[in-house]
């Protein structure tokens, strides 16, 4: 007797996926050419064909537990061959969006999260939150004399709100990618102990074996280069990675040396830290509006559509750019009626951008993340390398 | 009788090259006796034509041979009224199949074989003018132009409508009481034209009201055909009330079965007639005229189709008989009634799962009478329940062939659009009882990468379309072959004589079938199949006035001619012919109807008195060609053989070989047949006595997948063939001198190796015992 799994479609999930860019999910019909085409696909278990279908029928856990949906970069190349303009990586995207949804707790954030509305609108809580700090602290708002940030609200009061968002994020963003880690193992059919779990590395090979490598190639953008249709996006995909991790380092330099060592702040305009952040910041405004510019120019190609969740990161990210440039350019001009607004905007625009990482598209640095180094890990489980057998075998 | 006559011979294309033109010319205008003997270089061209021309005029010919390419081809030319015309294959049959000696032989013998075989080509083409005769058309006194349509649907409304517009009244005659068929019990109907994307209302009605709005039409409600007499111009057709009985039902002859006692044997001549009386009681006799019957021209026949019922007990692994599966038909007059709802309690059905295919694992194929229509069906129902349940309706189609041909692509991809309508390849293997008063259905093999279950409030059967021909008789003809189609069940019970080369013509000329006695189609498809049928039913009428066959020999104007003196009542005729043309008297003398017979010549190859024949198509002229080749009576390198091919097929792909420069033997000789059905046996008794030494029958498949354009003569001839062994046997010949074999028209590669094996058989054999007698 075979084996047969209760199939429940769940059509909030297929409304889901085609609210979010996968309108066309529901024209395929299964000719796989998407998945001869695609330059990423995996010759053992090809993609997007299933994917396509499993979107179709709305299986949710299925397709948010499917590794692969997130080793495609939207190169197009199968929304360019596909003979029923399907766009099957325009709906993968979609799926993408879904999955980080399925995965976010709670889920009603992510649904504020998901509408433009609802993100200007969680800006506009950060803002007034930093505001009630000042007023609190009994601060002028617009305070008198040379523009200087310190005045309104040191180091401290930020981080106060800062550092319990950064946990929040942190947490809700490990939970969801265990979360993932699982439904990714069952998906991939990996062997399950007799309690029903799935084989998991070593933390040491985790990060030496498999982070690693994984994190040197996404960092060289490897796998995006080799998109058909759009490679070219992946230069300012590539601009704006260094440009979060250079930001990445200098935030976490200011914060340690100011909160702990009582270093002072704003740096000086030539220290090497305060060269480098500027230098990250230029990068960052430059790579998303590359990003921007590729992405309005392959929609107009035909080979590539863009959803709210797209608009709303790349705004997001523009946003926080601008902004913080703003703010220090005002500073340095010291116009204060206008810079002290710019930096509060900033301020909620930073918040915001934290919460869009476990919430949005920006979920993608940690998924695709973590589905890189799965990849890496559950091949050497199917070719017996590693899991449950080689545990065994080191005990004896 | 001699004729006045010239040749004309072709010496391009390489032919001058390979035969000896002047040894040619000598023959005939010496040995031959032809009046004229001219060769051109370019005779196709218009200064050959105009030479010829020519010569008739000033020299007042009577016919004309043209020897140069095969008649198949350049057939244009050379049409002159009042004159016969044959055409030598010189081209293809001598010279481009004989390009060069073969490995082996001998320069000058390879010449002259050549040379004899262009000589023995002429000299039948000499006999075959001197015996012909120019046709004079069969031109009935009147030709009805009315036009009777069986069945109401859209397809006999359509039919109905199309003929009218070009102006002929057309009679549809409905056993309902009300038009429009199946096609007015719809919900929804597929599209019938661009954008082709959704679901359209029934254009039934608008049908109904054209029809009832033209003055050409007259519409029968709950009228049935009794008796259709008579002949495609002058059909007399008997009605009568549906459902009732009326002397003037057509009788039935007796079946095989019925014709031999209970041990086997055959019952004598006055017991058959009293089994018939008996079986025909208070039936008028087929011929007997209905003074009151109605005349009509050519009929369409849009009888339709019935739905599918599965038997009791059957499909038990689809839970076939629980109230909550039913096939599709039963699902549109639930949609049809308002909101679908669970036929076991009431509940309004949420989650439906249409099955296309009831062969599980084991069987990928879909219903019975099931096509692209039951594909299109379930997409179109499926969008039902969406309509009636946008927010949690839930469709599941389930299938091993999704059909959706040409612009359906479209239809497919709309319906597909709904985010509720779920559709994977599988092989269902079981459907139970839930016990929450719905099903679940088992799919295995799914493309899902699962086998999955799927629970269902209904499971909807895509259960096909049986034609109404498959029981019926639909047409009632008074033919004495009897009221139905024949051999309907080689096509399913479809009306059908061969769809891919003749779509409308059915085995009975002037009636055309269209729709879904036709095969499973939608109402878009019925109606381009209606019109085609309608155009089929004038262009007969038009045959028939003109005197001329319909399709597929549209040209000849000739029909075949009958000895009556000579006729001993063998029956072979009336029961042979493939479109029952042939009617008889009591005696059994066959009653030939010109207007409904094809030319092919069945009845002539089936006379064993030789009486029937045509103008240039007979006993005596293909005879007098046999005899006119030259046989060796010494020469054991000079076997002779006489190969009938079949005109449709075998000699389009001997053409072919040729021209693909393939050769085959140089001992026999091509003769061009209609059919292998016109073949008699007088012709292998003349090849066999003038020192033949075998006889080669090329002709269509024939069988379960025939291709004979006549359907049944080459399986006919070959039925004749075992007498002919007995006979060959008797003169103590071999039976294996004469054999038929089949070959299609795409069989260029194989014919000439088919003919080279015989010729090494018959050398094996060694000559013909009688040559020389």
């Amino acid at each position: 007797m075979a084996d047969f799994k209760k199939v429940e479609p769940d059509l909030s999930f297929i409304r889901g996926v085609m609210d979010s860019g996968g309108e066309t999910v529901n024209r395929c019909y299964q000719c796989a050419t998407c998945s001869v085409v695609c330059p990423l696909s995996n010759p053992d278990r090809p993609f997007p064909r299933k994917e396509m279908l499993w979107a179709q029928w709305g299986l949710a856990s299925k397709v948010s537990g499917d590794v692969d949906v997130w080793l495609c970069h939207q190169c197009g190349d199968c929304t360019a061959y596909c003979p029923r303009g399907a766009r099957p990586g325009d709906v993968l995207a979609g799926i993408r969006n879904n999955a980080i949804k399925y995965y976010a707790s709670p889920k009603g954030l992510a649904d504020i999260m998901s509408r433009p509305t609802g993100v200007v609108a969680i800006i506009i809580f950060f803002i007034l939150v930093v505001l009630g700090e000042i007023f609190l602290l009994g601060h002028p708002f617009i305070p008198k004399g040379e523009v200087d940030y310190e005045k309104v609200l040191t180091v401290l009061p930020i981080d106060a709100v800062f550092m319990p968002l950064a946990i929040f994020v942190v947490i809700v963003a490990l939970k969801g990618v265990f979360e993932f880690w699982h439904d990714i193992s069952a998906g991939a059919k990996l062997p399950q102990s007799y309690t029903g779990t799935y084989p998991r590395p070593k933390l040491g090979d985790l990060i030496c074996d498999y982070g690693w490598k994984s994190i040197i190639e996404i960092l060289k953008h490897d796998r995006f280069k080799k998109c058909g249709q759009t490679a070219e996006r992946a230069k300012g995909h590539l601009w704006l990675l260094w440009s979060f991790i250079i930001l990445f380092f200098v935030t976490n330099y200011v914060f340690i040396g100011a909160d702990i060592f009582g270093m002072h702040v704003p740096l000086s305009m030539f220290h090497p830290v305060k060269i480098l952040a500027n230098i990250g910041a230029v990068m960052l405004i430059a790579g998303v509006l590359m990003v921007k510019a590729m992405r309005d120019q392959k929609t107009k190609e035909g080979v590539l559509s863009s959803a709210t969740p797209d608009w709303i990161l790349i705004y997001l990210i523009l946003a926080v750019g601008v902004t913080g440039l703003g703010a220090e350019i005002l500073r340095l001009l010291n116009i204060a009626v206008i810079a002290y607004p710019v930096y509060y905007l900033h301020l909620g625009c930073v918040a915001a951008l934290f919460l869009a990482v476990p919430y949005t598209k920006f979920g993608h640095l940690v998924y695709r993340t973590t589905a890189y180094i799965f990849q890496r890990w559950s091949d050497e489980i199917r070719a017996g390398r590693n899991g449950f057998a080689k545990k065994m075998t080191l005990d004896h | 009788m001699s004729k006045k006559k010239g040749l004309y011979i072709y010496t391009g294309d390489g032919i001058s090259e390979v035969i000896d033109i002047d040894k040619l010319v000598e023959l005939a205008s010496g040995d031959l006796g032809v009046d004229v003997v001219k060769t051109h270089d370019d005779l196709y061209s218009p200064s050959g034509v105009e030479m010829v021309k020519k010569d008739i005029e000033s020299e007042e010919l009577q016919a004309v041979i043209i020897a140069g390419v095969s008649p198949r081809i350049e057939y244009k030319q050379f049409d002159f009224p009042g004159i016969i015309v044959e055409r030598v294959n010189l081209r293809e049959f001598v010279v481009w199949s004989n390009p060069t000696p073969g490995e082996g032989d001998d320069a000058e013998k390879f010449k002259e074989h050549v040379q004899e075989l262009a000589e023995d080509y002429i000299r039948m083409a000499v006999a075959k003018v001197d015996k012909a005769q120019l046709p004079d058309p069969y031109k009935p006194e009147t030709v009805n132009q009315r036009i009777l349509v069986i069945g109401g649907g859209v397809t006999g409304l359509t039919a109905a409508l199309e003929a009218a517009e070009v102006g002929h009244e057309v009679t549809i005659i409905e056993r309902e009481p009300q038009l429009g068929g199946f096609a007015a019990k719809l919900r929804k109907q597929i599209p019938v034209g661009p954008d082709y994307s959704s679901l359209i209302d029934p254009i039934v009605g608008d049908l109904i009201a054209k029809v009832q709005a033209n003055d050409k039409i007259t519409v029968k409600t709950s009228t049935e055909v009794a008796r259709i007499a008579g002949v495609p111009g002058e059909y007399r057709v008997s009605l009568k009330e549906a459902g009732t009985k009326s002397e003037w039902d057509a009788p039935v002859p007796l079946t095989d079965e019925e014709k031999v006692d209970e041990n086997g044997k055959e019952l004598s001549a006055e017991e058959l007639h009293k089994k018939y009386e008996e079986k025909n009681e208070g039936r008028r006799h087929y011929m007997e005229v209905d003074p009151n019957a109605e005349i009509y021209g050519a009929v369409v026949v849009a009888s339709g189709w019935k739905p599918y019922i599965p038997k009791e007990g059957e499909y038990p692994h689809l839970a076939w008989g629980n109230p909550n599966v039913i096939t599709n038909v039963q699902y549109e007059e639930l949609a049809k009634a308002g909101k679908i709802k669970r036929p076991s309690d009431g509940k309004e059905v949420k989650s439906v799962a249409f099955i296309q295919s009831p062969g599980g694992k084991e069987d990928d194929a879909d219903f019975p009478y099931a096509s692209a229509v039951t594909s299109l069906v379930a997409l179109k129902q499926a969008k039902y329940l969406r309509e009636d349940q946008p927010e949690d309706g839930k469709a599941y189609v389930i299938y091993q062939h999704m059909r959706t041909p040409g612009q359906y692509e479209y239809f497919y991809k709309g319906i597909q659009d709904d985010p509720g309508i779920f559709l994977t390849k599988g092989a269902v293997t079981e459907v139970k009882d839930n016990g929450s008063g719905g099903l679940t259905v088992y799919v295995e093999n799914t493309i899902l990468g699962d086998d999955i279950s799927i629970d269902v409030d209904l499971v909807v059967l895509a259960t096909g379309m049986v034609p109404t021909t498959k029981d019926e008789a639909v047409i009632n003809l008074a033919y004495r072959q009897g009221p139905s189609f024949k051999d309907l069940d080689l096509f399913g019970g479809y009306c059908d004589s061969n769809f891919i080369c003749f779509p409308y013509e059915t085995r009975r000329t002037g009636i055309y079938a269209a729709g879904g006695v036709h095969r499973s189609m939608t109402i878009e498809e019925a109606m381009e199949d209606a019109a085609g049928a309608a155009l089929k039913a004038i262009q007969c009428l038009v045959a028939a006035e003109e005197g001329h066959a319909v399709h597929p020999r549209t040209w000849d104007f000739d029909y075949p001619d009958f000895y009556f003196q000579r006729c001993t009542q063998c029956k072979r005729c009336t029961e042979e012919c493939p479109f029952g043309a042939l009617d008889d008297d009591e005696k059994g003398t066959p009653k030939p109807n010109p207007t409904r017979c094809r030319r092919c010549g069945t009845c002539m190859g089936a006379c064993p008195e030789r009486i029937i024949g045509f103008k240039d198509y007979n006993i005596d002229i293909v005879g007098s060609m046999i005899k006119a080749i030259e046989v060796p009576d010494d020469d054991d390198e000079k076997l002779r053989m006489i190969i009938f091919a079949c005109e449709n097929d075998a000699y389009p792909a001997l053409d072919m070989a040729a021209s693909k420069g393939l050769s085959w033997s140089r001992l026999p000789r091509i003769i061009p047949v209609r059919c292998l059905g016109s073949v008699n046996v007088a012709w292998i008794k003349d090849a066999m006595s003038s020192g033949m030494d075998g006889c080669l029958l090329l002709g269509c498949k024939f069988g379960d997948d025939y291709q004979c354009h006549f359907i049944k003569g080459s399986e006919l001839c070959n039925r004749r063939m075992e007498n002919v062994a007995e006979t060959l046997n008797s003169l103590g010949m071999e039976p294996e001198r004469v054999k038929l074999e089949q070959v299609a028209i795409d069989d260029y590669d194989r014919v000439p190796q088919i003919i080279n094996d015989f010729v090494e058989e018959i050398i094996g054999l060694g000559p013909n015992p009688f040559k020389g007698w």
